[in-house]
């Protein structure tokens, strides 16, 4: 092995962190005495862990690291892990001997061979621990412990101190009947390989001239014995297949299928047993194989876009803590009912969605959002299941049951949109009963045409079957979108129904939010102008006490600021609380009444404006910076200066979608000055500023009005209206649940570039489409008159069916390479 | 010629085996995780060796 830093180099490496590698910032000091050599860390996490480490001797870790591969630094540790040793938890992930107990771990923070050795060392240190095996493809780790010895949550509390978070969760559940499908259909594969191998050397035996020698009737036996069971065990879908299309009065494509291997079949045993003619027993198991290789492909590709999904039940919390009478109780979430009342200690899940009915702490939503911003909650707030709760404890009454949490809805979404259908593929399903009916009657026809010669007839007519199996039709979308949808989903785009990876391709303007959207949303305040013989903290100070109460990102940025600047806001006494959207919040303070919002609207709630204040704003306004106006008792005191950055990747996507030559459009409820600031920075494009929005969903309309193919690009709730008028709406993973749920493309990370890579899948999925149809026609095309002529023998049927399948499936397959250049 | 009355069917039977064997593997989970165990056997247990006396009391226990 290679090692990253040798324990002789006694200067510690200037480039990075000792643990993780990554670049330390200038201004923190973590560092630690290890083995008589200083080491610097880029954060406490690396050196505790790092500590933890060497305290174990499990030092031979960092020897054993790849060179050149930079680790992360370590997930934070799960919380609560107590409840993952009640056994009424423990029932859904761990099976029980007695004490001697076995689950599997979710493990983050693997990297590379040297964490496996890593973690299985320190597990097998570990008093209690009988085995732990772990899986690096996976990520995951199977334990065995002695329930007598060890707890659960001591044994995750030692992986988090060697940097890895572990969560158990249950295989089964997680992969589930999925996983057992494909595996049955992948020991149908083998069986069909296995006797299509070795009927291949029987067939080339026989077609070499073995069939006119004296060994032709064993031949043909040997073929029997070989093709029956392959027939029976690896052709059984097709049967099932076929049948309960029958049943249901619809014709399937397992049907020609069937019907071509049962008369190919018949009609090689009829040869067998009367010793005159020739067996087709090859071209029976040469179908099957061919035919289950598409089937299990496409079983791997959905399996692989399901894989996404498991991160995010991942979230979903297990226990709540339910307080009866003041008594708490903890048990799992299914059991707690609508309106009972659950107890969220200050860094726990929050189990359930519901409302805040006591006490008020800060929660994290980056789960939800993707916005890092911890959201204030008070009394009346609502909650959402799988958020974490910061410093405060909260009681919560539950207001939906666990399966119908928002969380839980997410899940569903990507579940949706993983077997939701596209249109052009809704055309091909409904096409494929007539293609069968087609190639029945062709089959008939073909029969009637030949019937002087019974084997020419019975072999053209099974040509015909085999020949114009639509496989490849029907294959064509549902393997392009699945496959698309799946590399989204890698990518973390959701595409939540299959109709607007069609739509997508075609649209030829973009409409971006700016706040949140083209910018980080992150807004702080980077300056207050006061009027004179006005004090700036004290401005301050009522600002934030107005803006706690509300939601708006400007309301967030003017808290975080006198929090930064520990202001006693809080303690203000606050009454009628009332925000106008797109204009500014008032409420009385102390008895004052406190008005923030644009100028107009202080106009309107008839305040003098204060020209001296007024001096700098246009200038402040063209660099994008957000002019808030302060009214305190009538008078406009103060101006708060607030900035909001740029997203790094914006600039990229604006340029490739000129390049492109799509139309765009800033949307902004913000001023017009600013709006176009940021629209200049961008390299200028058409700006609608200053608009309400309810008046959002209007713009996009008249643009549609002008014929344009829009897609809007938003995050808030305010863009919900919007996202759902556009023909192609993107949420961006801040979303507030309204939002996602009106997006027809989710992006679950915050990142901009992804609306590029959404545009080039959606591309690239519809021309492969439209490519795999044009194959499947021109081959069918070409081959069903040639067969019904009788110039396609059933071996040649047989080949070029499946040749014409794996193209489809090939083609489909290579979206998949879309992003890896 | 005779000898491939014998012959064709040990073959296959020996096909069989062969299947039944890759079943059983794919049932034991050997395809599982193919990376982790080809580095594995790289990393050898030799630190032991290298280490402390005291520490290396501590991992006896």
């Amino acid at each position: 092995m290679v090692t990253l830093s040798s324990s002789e180099n006694d200067t510690p490496q200037p480039a990075g962190c000792f643990h993780c590698g990554l670049p330390i910032d200038v201004d923190v000091d973590y560092h630690q005495l290890l083995d008589g050599s200083q080491r610097n860390f880029c954060c406490f996490a690396c050196q505790s862990v790092c500590a933890a480490i060497y305290d174990a001797g499990l030092q031979g870790y960092y020897q054993r690291t790849p060179q050149g591969v930079l680790l992360a630094p370590p997930p934070t540790p799960p919380k609560d892990i107590e409840m993952y040793d009640l056994d009424e938890v423990q029932q859904d992930f761990v099976s029980c001997q007695g004490e001697l107990r076995e689950t599997h771990l979710l493990v983050e923070g693997i990297h590379c061979a040297a964490c496996v050795w890593l973690i299985e060392r320190g597990m097998m240190r570990t008093k209690g621990v009988e085995s732990a095996n772990v899986n690096l493809a996976g990520k995951r780790l199977h334990l065995r412990w002695d329930n007598s010895r060890v707890k659960l949550s001591n044994i995750i509390n030692i992986l988090s101190k060697i940097g890895y978070a572990g969560v158990p969760y249950d295989p089964e559940a997680a992969e589930g009947s999925m996983k057992r499908t494909n595996r049955a259909m992948l020991f149908r594969l083998f069986f069909a390989a296995f006797a299509m191998m070795n009927l291949n050397l029987i067939a080339i035996a026989l077609y070499s001239g073995a069939d006119r020698g004296q060994f032709v009737g064993f031949f043909h036996w040997m073929a029997f014995a070989l093709a029956t069971p392959a027939l029976l065990y690896s052709g059984y879908p097709f049967f099932k297949g076929a049948w309960s299309g029958l049943r249901n009065a619809s014709l399937t494509m397992d049907l020609p299928i069937a019907i071509g291997l049962t008369v190919t079949y018949s009609y090689s045993l009829y040869v067998t047993l009367t010793g005159s003619g020739q067996v087709y027993f090859d071209t029976v198991t040469n179908l099957t194989f061919v035919i289950l290789i598409g089937r299990y492909l496409e079983g791997m590709f959905r399996h692989q876009a399901v894989a996404a999904t498991n991160r995010l039940m991942d979230l979903q919390p297990r226990v709540a803590t339910v307080l009866t009478d003041g008594v708490e109780k903890m048990t799992s979430v299914r059991a707690v009912g609508v309106g009972d009342m659950v107890l969220v200690k200050p860094g726990s899940n929050i189990p359930m969605d519901g409302l805040v009915r006591e006490g008020s702490s800060s929660v994290d939503e980056s789960m939800l959002s993707g916005e890092s911003m911890h959201v204030k909650k008070h009394i009346g707030d609502r909650v959402a299941a799988g958020t974490l709760n910061g410093s405060g404890a909260l009681v919560v009454e539950v207001q939906a049951a666990s399966a119908d949490s928002t969380l839980s809805k997410i899940i569903r979404l990507v579940e949706e949109a993983q077997s939701s259908k596209a249109p052009i593929q809704r055309l091909s399903d409904s096409i494929v009963p007539w293609f069968v009916l087609v190639t029945l009657i062709l089959a008939s026809i073909t029969f009637y045409l030949w019937s002087d010669n019974f084997e020419m007839a019975l072999m053209a007519a099974t040509s015909v079957l085999i020949i114009t199996c639509p496989c490849a039709l029907g294959m064509a979308t549902p393997m392009s979108i699945a496959v698309a949808s799946g590399l989204g989903a890698k990518h973390g785009i959701l595409v939540k129904n299959g109709v607007v990876l069609e739509t997508l391709s075609k649209v030829t303007h973009f409409v971006f939010d700016k706040t949140g959207t083209l910018t980080e949303g992150k807004m702080r305040v980077d300056q207050v102008i006061v009027a004179s013989g006005c004090d700036e903290t004290h401005s301050l100070a009522l600002a934030a006490a107005v803006e706690r109460y509300s939601e708006h990102s400007v309301a967030r940025a003017v808290v975080a600021a006198a929090e930064s600047r520990q202001l006693s806001y809080r303690n203000l006494s606050v009454l009628d609380f009332h925000a106008t959207a797109g204009a500014g919040v008032e409420a009385m303070v102390e008895g004052m009444p406190v008005l923030l919002g644009t100028a107009e609207w202080l106009l309107r709630n008839a305040v003098t404006i204060e020209p001296a204040l007024m001096l700098s704003l246009d200038e402040l306004e063209s660099q994008a910076k957000t002019c808030v106006h302060l009214a305190i008792d009538g008078q406009h005191r103060a101006v708060l200066v607030l900035g909001d950055t740029l997203r790094a990747d914006a600039q990229a996507l604006i340029n490739t979608l000129r390049a492109n030559g799509i139309g765009m459009t800033l949307l902004s409820g913000d001023r017009r000055l600013v709006a176009e600031a940021i629209a200049r920075q961008l390299g200028g494009m058409e700006v609608i500023a200053e608009v309400l929005p309810q008046d959002k969903d209007r713009v996009i309309q008249q643009l549609q009005q002008r014929g344009e193919c829009v897609a809007m690009v938003g995050d808030g709730v305010n863009d919900a209206p919007a996202l759902i008028r556009a023909d192609v709406g993107i949420a961006l993973g801040s979303g507030t649940d309204v939002s996602v749920e009106s997006a027809d493309i989710v992006l679950m990370r915050n990142e901009l570039d992804k609306v590029r890579l959404a545009t080039l899948l959606s591309r690239r999925t519809l021309r492969t489409i439209k490519q795999n149809i044009g194959l499947s026609f021109v081959y069918n095309s070409i081959m069903v008159p040639l067969a019904i002529m009788g110039h396609v023998t059933p071996l040649v049927a047989a080949i070029t069916m499946p040749v014409s399948s794996l193209l489809v499936i090939g083609n489909a397959a290579r979206i998949r390479n879309l992003f890896k250049e | 010629m005779e000898v491939i009355y014998s012959l064709i069917p040990g073959m296959t039977f020996f096909g069989l085996v062969f299947v039944g064997i890759l079943i059983w593997a794919v049932k034991r989970g050997q395809y599982e995780d193919m990376e982790g165990n080809a580095s594995r056997i790289l990393l050898d247990d030799d630190e032991d060796a290298l280490l402390h006396n005291d520490v290396k009391d501590k991992v006896a226990k």
